[in-house]
C-alpha cells in the first residue's frame, strides 16, 4: 500500500516516512503542493498524509484540488493549528481527519491505518486475539488461557482498543480521546490507573506479559517481550 | 505634534469648515432678507394706505361742498382749507362739457409723483383731488438706507459668527483626528482623547467617549496579547531547559544504550509536558483577554459535571478516596460544555491530589436565583494561609504540591474559565481539614426541549 506524504518539513516528512516504512508501506513523499497534486495525479494512493503550510499552494487548495479532479484518496490533514474552527474547515475542504501537530507517531499510525480500513472495508472480526488473550466482540467475554476474566466496560474499551491495536504502541492521548471521548487532557494519571488495573486482571495472574509500557512512548499490547 | 500627522488632518478640515461656515452665513442672511423684505413692504404698503384714506376723506369732502353750493362752494371751501391746512393738495373739476377747472396746484409739483382719487358726481362732474407722495417716497428712501446699513451689519456678522461657530464644532473633531493620527503614526494606545468639558452631552463628546472606549478595549487586548506572549516565553525555557540539559547528558557521557534510551523517553515526556503547557497557557491567555471562542449552549450543570466525575472514579478508587457525584437536577447554564467539563475535573484533579486515602471528595450542584453553583469539597491539606493568595496564580505551585505531578496551572485555567463566563470562583479552606472550591455561574434558562423531556 502507497502513502503520499505532502510536507515541507524535511525532517518531519523524513521521520514519518521512516516510520511508515517500518509499518510497512511503500511512502513517497511531495515538499510542496505543486509536486503534491502531480503525485496524486499519477498514481492512487492508499492515503495521502497533508500538511497545511506548504510553498506554493497550501494544503487546502491542494485537498480542494484532488476532489475537483476526482481524486479520492482519504486524506490526513496536518496541522499547527489546534482550534475546533480549523478542525471544521479542514474537513469541510474534503479531509477525512484532522491531527495537531506536535503528534505522537503512534497516533499518526493508528489514524492512517484507520482510513486505510475505512477504505476498504475490511470484513469486521466477531473475536480478536492476541496470544492466549481472546475477546469476543459478541457476547463481550474475555479469555486468557482458557480462563474467563471479568472486565468493568472501561477496562473492555480499553483491551480492545489495545487489541485492535496489538502489536502497535498506543499513546495516553490516544487511550484519553478513545475511552473517556475527551478532547482535551485532563493533566492527569487517569490512564495509568486504568491500565494497571487491566493489568492486574489479564497479566498479573498469567506467567507471559502482554500489556507492556513503553516510557515516553505509551502502552502496547504483544506477545513478544 | 509632528509634520506627518498634521499632514495626515489637513485635507478634511478646511475645507470643511468653510462649508459650515458658509451655509450657517447663508442660512443667517437668507431669514435674514425675508424679514427686511416683509418689513419694507409692509411699511410702504402701510403708507400708500394712509395717504389713499386722506384723499378719500377730502374727495367726500369737496363733492359734499360742490353738490351742496356749486363751484363756487367748492372753490371758497378748498381756498379756506388751503389756508389752514399744512399740506396743500391738488383739485380739479371736470364739468360735463369736458372743461376741466384746477382750482389748487401746488406750485412745482410735478404731476406724474401725484397720487389721484377721483369721484364722479349725479351730475356727471368729475372731482379729482391729488396728493404728492414726494414725502412718502423720501420716507421710504431713508428707510432702505437704514435697511441696507443694517443688512450690512447682519452679514458680517452671520460670516464672522459662522466663523466662529464653525471652528468650535470642528475643534473636537480636529482634535480626534489629530490623536487617531498620532497613534497611527506612534502605536501608542495609551493615548486618549480630552473631552471639550462645555457640552458633556453633545454628539460629538458622545463620539469622543466612545472612541476612547475603543482605544481602551483595544488597549486592553494588546497589553493582554503581549502580556501573554513575554509570559509563555518565560514558561516555556524551563522546561525546554531541562530538554535541552537530558538530550546534552545522554550526547556527553560514554555511551551506553540504555542510558540513552531513558534520556530519549525523558525528552519524549518533556516535550509532551512542553505541549500541555503551551496549549493550558494560550487557553489561560485566551480566556484573560476574552479572545477564547466559547460554544456557548444552555447545558444541563449536574450533567457536565457528572461526567468528569466519572472521569476521576477509577483515581478516587485506586487512592482509597469517596468521591460522590452530584444529584441530577434541573440547573441550567448557558456556557461552553467542554470549558466547564475541564473546571469540574481540574478543581476534582486537585482535591483527590491533596487528599489522602479515607477521605471524602464530594462534588454538588447548588443554585439560588440567579446563579448556579459547582461546589468540591475535600477532607484534604487544605491551604496555608500565606500560601492562598497565590494559589490562582499561574505556575505557582504550593510548598505541598511538589511532590505531586502538575504544571501548577490547574487553578489558573478554571478561574480564567469561570471568569470568561462571567462567573466567580472562591475557596475556602482549613488547614489539616480540606477546602471548599465553589464556581458560581449566571443561571440560564431551563430550554424547552428539556423541560419537555421532564
Amino acid at each position: 500500500m502507497r502513502v503520499l506524504i505532502v510536507e515541507d518539513d524535511a525532517t518531519i516528512a523524513d521521520f514519518v516516512a521512516r516510520g511508515l516504512r517500518e509499518a510497512g508501506f511503500a511512502v513517497d513523499v511531495a515538499a510542496d503542493g505543486e509536486a503534491a497534486l502531480d503525485r496524486a495525479r499519477q498514481q492512487a494512493y492508499a492515503v495521502a498524509i497533508v500538511d497545511l503550510m506548504l510553498p506554493k499552494r497550501d494544503g487546502l487548495a491542494v485537498i480542494d484540488q484532488m476532489r475537483r479532479q476526482g481524486i479520492q484518496t482519504p486524506v490526513l490533514i496536518l496541522s499547527a493549528r489546534r482550534s475546533v474552527d480549523d478542525r471544521v474547515k479542514g474537513l469541510q475542504a474534503g479531509g477525512d481527519d484532522y491531527l495537531t501537530k506536535p503528534f505522537a507517531f503512534a497516533e499518526l499510525l493508528a489514524r492512517v491505518q484507520a482510513l486505510v480500513r475505512r477504505a476498504t472495508r475490511a470484513p469486521e472480526p466477531t473475536t480478536l486475539t492476541v496470544g492466549d488473550l481472546v475477546l469476543d466482540l459478541l457476547s463481550r467475554r474475555v479469555t486468557r488461557g482458557g480462563t474467563p476474566i471479568d472486565l468493568h466496560p472501561r477496562e473492555f474499551t480499553l483491551l480492545e482498543y489495545l487489541m485492535r491495536n496489538a502489536g502497535r504502541v498506543v499513546s495516553k492521548t490516544m487511550i484519553v480521546s478513545h475511552v473517556w471521548e475527551y478532547t482535551f487532557d485532563p493533566q492527569t494519571n487517569i490512564v495509568d490507573v486504568l491500565v494497571s488495573r487491566l493489568r492486574e486482571k489479564i497479566d498479573r495472574p498469567f506467567e507471559t506479559r502482554l500489556l507492556h509500557t513503553m516510557r515516553g512512548v505509551g502502552y502496547v499490547l504483544r506477545t513478544e517481550a | 505634534m509632528t509634520s506627518g500627522t498634521s499632514a495626515a488632518s489637513r485635507p478634511f478640515h478646511p475645507a470643511f469648515g468653510l462649508r459650515l461656515a458658509l451655509w450657517y452665513a447663508a442660512l443667517f442672511v437668507g431669514g435674514w432678507a425675508v424679514v427686511v423684505f416683509l418689513t419694507y413692504w409692509l411699511t410702504a404698503a402701510s403708507l400708500a394706505q394712509r395717504d389713499h384714506e386722506i384723499l378719500n376723506a377730502k374727495l367726500g369732502q369737496y363733492a359734499a361742498a360742490y353738490e351742496r353750493g356749486g363751484l363756487r362752494a367748492l372753490t371758497e371751501t378748498v381756498q379756506a382749507e388751503q389756508r389752514t391746512a399744512p399740506e396743500r393738495l391738488f383739485v380739479r373739476v371736470v364739468d360735463r362739457g369736458a372743461e376741466a377747472i384746477v382750482l389748487s396746484q401746488p406750485e412745482g409739483w410735478d404731476l406724474r409723483r401725484l397720487e389721484i382719487a377721483s369721484l364722479s358726481l349725479m351730475d356727471g362732474t368729475l372731482v379729482q383731488v391729488g396728493k404728492s407722495t414726494a414725502a412718502r417716497e423720501d420716507l421710504l428712501a431713508r428707510f432702505r438706507a437704514v435697511l441696507g446699513m443694517v443688512t450690512l451689519t447682519v452679514v458680517l456678522v452671520a460670516l464672522t459668527g459662522g466663523f466662529f461657530v464653525t471652528r468650535s464644532a470642528v475643534r473636537p473633531i480636529r482634535r480626534l483626528t489629530r490623536a487617531v493620527a498620532r497613534i497611527i503614526s506612534t502605536g501608542r494606545t495609551d493615548e486618549r482623547v480630552p473631552l471639550t468639558g462645555d457640552g458633556a452631552g453633545d454628539a460629538i463628546d458622545e463620539l469622543t467617549r466612545l472612541f476612547n472606549a475603543m482605544l481602551d478595549k483595544i488597549e486592553g487586548l494588546v497589553t493582554a496579547m503581549r502580556g501573554a506572549l513575554d509570559n509563555v516565553s518565560h514558561d516555556l525555557r524551563t522546561p525546554l531547559t531541562r530538554l535541552r540539559g537530558t538530550a546534552e547528558m545522554a550526547l556527553a557521557a560514554t555511551p551506553d544504550l540504555d542510558r540513552c534510551r531513558d534520556a530519549l523517553a525523558d525528552c519524549v515526556e518533556e516535550s509532551d509536558r512542553v505541549l500541555v503547557m503551551l496549549n493550558t497557557l494560550m487557553d489561560i491567555s485566551e480566556a484573560e483577554s476574552g479572545t477564547m471562542h466559547l460554544r456557548r449552549e444552555a447545558l444541563r450543570l449536574g450533567d457536565v459535571v457528572a461526567r468528569a466525575v466519572d472521569l476521576y472514579r477509577d483515581v478516587a478508587d485506586a487512592k482509597g478516596i469517596v468521591l460522590t457525584a452530584p444529584t441530577p437536577a434541573d440547573i441550567v447554564v448557558v456556557a461552553d460544555g467542554t470549558r466547564i467539563e475541564q473546571v469540574a475535573a481540574n478543581l476534582i484533579d486537585n482535591a483527590l491530589k491533596y487528599t489522602t486515602a479515607g477521605g471524602r471528595v464530594d462534588v454538588d450542584v447548588l443554585a439560588d436565583s440567579s446563579r448556579a453553583r459547582l461546589r468540591v469539597r475535600d477532607t484534604g491539606a487544605g491551604i496555608r494561609p500565606d500560601e492562598l493568595p497565590h494559589i490562582w496564580d499561574r505556575l505557582f505551585r504550593g510548598d505541598s504540591s511538589r511532590t505531586e505531578r502538575g504544571l501548577g496551572l490547574g487553578l489558573s485555567l478554571v478561574k480564567a474559565i469561570v471568569e470568561a463566563h462571567g462567573g466567580t470562583v472562591d475557596v475556602e479552606t482549613e488547614p489539616g481539614k480540606g477546602s471548599v472550591f465553589t464556581v458560581a455561574l449566571p443561571r440560564g434558562e431551563v430550554p424547552s426541549k428539556s423541560a419537555g423531556q421532564a
